[in-house]
Formats: structure tokens, sequence, C-alpha cells
């Protein structure tokens, strides 16, 4: 019974870490939610100005001024960047659901058990 | 990762479920109800802010006439002053730290847009979170109903 309960709880922290990095990568992926969202802003508005339009970079304190096909290039790779960090941490996000629902099942596994030792150990003191 | 659990409840019977559960379920929507009247706060300020914007064009830039005197603030409490020599040009903020020269009347429209997005994702939201409070609510009617039956019925135990 001792070494059930053992097992129990450290089955228990496994879950919570897994939980609490779960979290973090949620977190993660709502960033590059918002980023990815800014930059398509970013790319229609470059896509709705003439070619000669002025356009600035903010470097530091400082605004510098670039040319269009520079700040739309940017813009692509930036965008594409960020797609592929989506899909890296939408896999992360899988796995660690996958991981979660083990530790989960485990955890009621180990639960039943128990329960039922309980009731069997109850059974034979009555 | 809202709709799942949405969906999921549509197809329980909520007094089916136990006392614990029903509580489970509302600290949830609890949860996500804050959460989305956070976020429409926000939506709301950013709306606020870019209909300053609108206003400062329209005040500040494009009735102002060329060699008008300014003061530029460099910080909050110190100013310098200036004179406005192109009355008709703005430079915008376009988001990921690029900045557009546009003329006062595109700078205006490009703000004008950003304001009926945003007003229109509040609408969403607003929606949204209605629903989320009439779940709410009937979750919370179930757990009232649930907690009055049930020492209804273990108050005659206890006095027997």
């Amino acid at each position: 019974m001792a070494e059930m309960q053992k097992q129990l709880q450290s089955l228990t922290e496994d879950y919570q870490k897994l939980q609490l990095e779960l979290q973090s990568t949620v977190e993660a992926r709502q960033k590059l939610e918002s980023q990815l969202q800014e930059n398509k802003g970013v790319q229609t508005e470059f896509s709705n100005l003439s070619d000669d339009a002025n356009i600035y970079k903010l470097v530091g304190p400082v605004l510098l001024k670039q040319d269009k096909t520079e700040a739309v290039s940017a813009v692509e790779g930036r965008l594409s960047f960020i797609e592929k960090e989506i899909a890296r941490i939408e896999k992360n996000l899988n796995e660690a659901q996958g991981k979660i629902e083990e530790k989960k099942i485990a955890i009621i596994r180990i639960q039943t058990l128990y329960q039922q030792q309980a009731q069997q150990a109850q059974a034979a003191s009555s | 990762m809202a709709a799942s659990p949405a969906g999921k409840e549509q197809s329980v019977d909520l007094g089916s479920l136990s006392l614990q559960q029903l509580t489970a379920v509302k600290k949830q929507l609890d949860d996500e109800l804050e959460h989305l009247t956070n976020s429409f706060a926000k939506l709301r300020a950013a709306q606020a802010k870019f209909g300053d914007c609108i206003r400062s064009i329209k005040a500040g830039i494009s009735s102002s006439t060329p060699g008008k005197m300014i003061l530029v603030p460099l910080t909050s409490s110190l100013y310098v002053p200036g004179t406005l020599s192109h009355p008709n040009k703005a430079i915008v903020d376009v988001g990921t730290g690029f900045y557009v020269e546009k003329d006062s009347d595109d700078a205006e429209a490009f703000y004008k847009a950003k304001v009926d997005e945003l007003g229109k994702n509040l609408k969403d939201l607003e929606g949204i979170v209605q629903s989320k409070s009439s779940n709410l609510r009937v979750i919370e009617d179930i757990l009232r109903q649930k907690v009055i039956s049930g020492s209804a019925t273990t108050n005659p135990a206890s006095h027997a």
C-alpha cells in the first residue's frame, strides 16, 4: 500500500509538471499568433501602398528610411519564420497533450487498484 | 480551446453531473469569462487609442497651415518649440516597428479602418461573452438546485 501511495504521488507530481509545461507552450503559441496577426496586418498595409511610399523602420530610438521592396521582403521573411515556429509549437503541443493523457491513464489505473486493495483489506479485516 | 468544452456541454445532461463536476465546470466557465472580459476591455482601450489618433489628426494636422508653432514633447514634462513644416503629412505606426508616411486623409482612413475592425471584433466578443454568461447562469441554477435538494435529502436523514 505504501509503495502504491508513493507511486501515485510521483505520478501526480509528473502530471503537474507536464501541465505546467503545456501551459507555457500554450502561452508561446498565443504570443506567436499575435505576432502573426500583427505581421499580416503590416503586409496588407504594405500591399495597399504605392511603390514610392516612404517607409521607415524603427531601430532603437530612430526611424530609418527603408525601401518598400526591402520592407516587404522583411515582413515576408518574418511571416514564414513565424509560421514555421507555429508548426513546431503545434507539434510540441500535441506531444505534451499525448504525454498528459498517458499520465492521466496511469494515475487512474493506480487509483482504482489502490481502491480495490483498500476494499479487500477492509473486507479481510471485517 | 474554448470551443471544445462548450460543444461537450451541449451533449451532456447537466443535471446528471455531480456537485463536484458542476463546480469544476463553473470554475472553468468563470475563468473563461474573466479572460474574455479582460480581452474585451483591452480591445476597448485599443479602439479608444485609435480614436484619439483620428482626433489628433483632425485637430492638429489637417486644419493647420505650414509654419504653425507647436510644442514638441521631448519627455512627458519637457517641451521644445517647433514649427509644423508639412501639415499634410503624418507618419503612421503600422506595427512591428514599421512606420509609413501618409497624408492626413490616408492616415485618418487608416485609423478609421482600425477602429471599425476593432468594433467588429468587439461585437463578436460581446456575443461570445453573453452566451458564456448565460451558460454560467444555467450552471449556477443547477448547482443551486442540487445544493437545495441535497440538503433536503440529508436533513431528514440526520433527524432520523
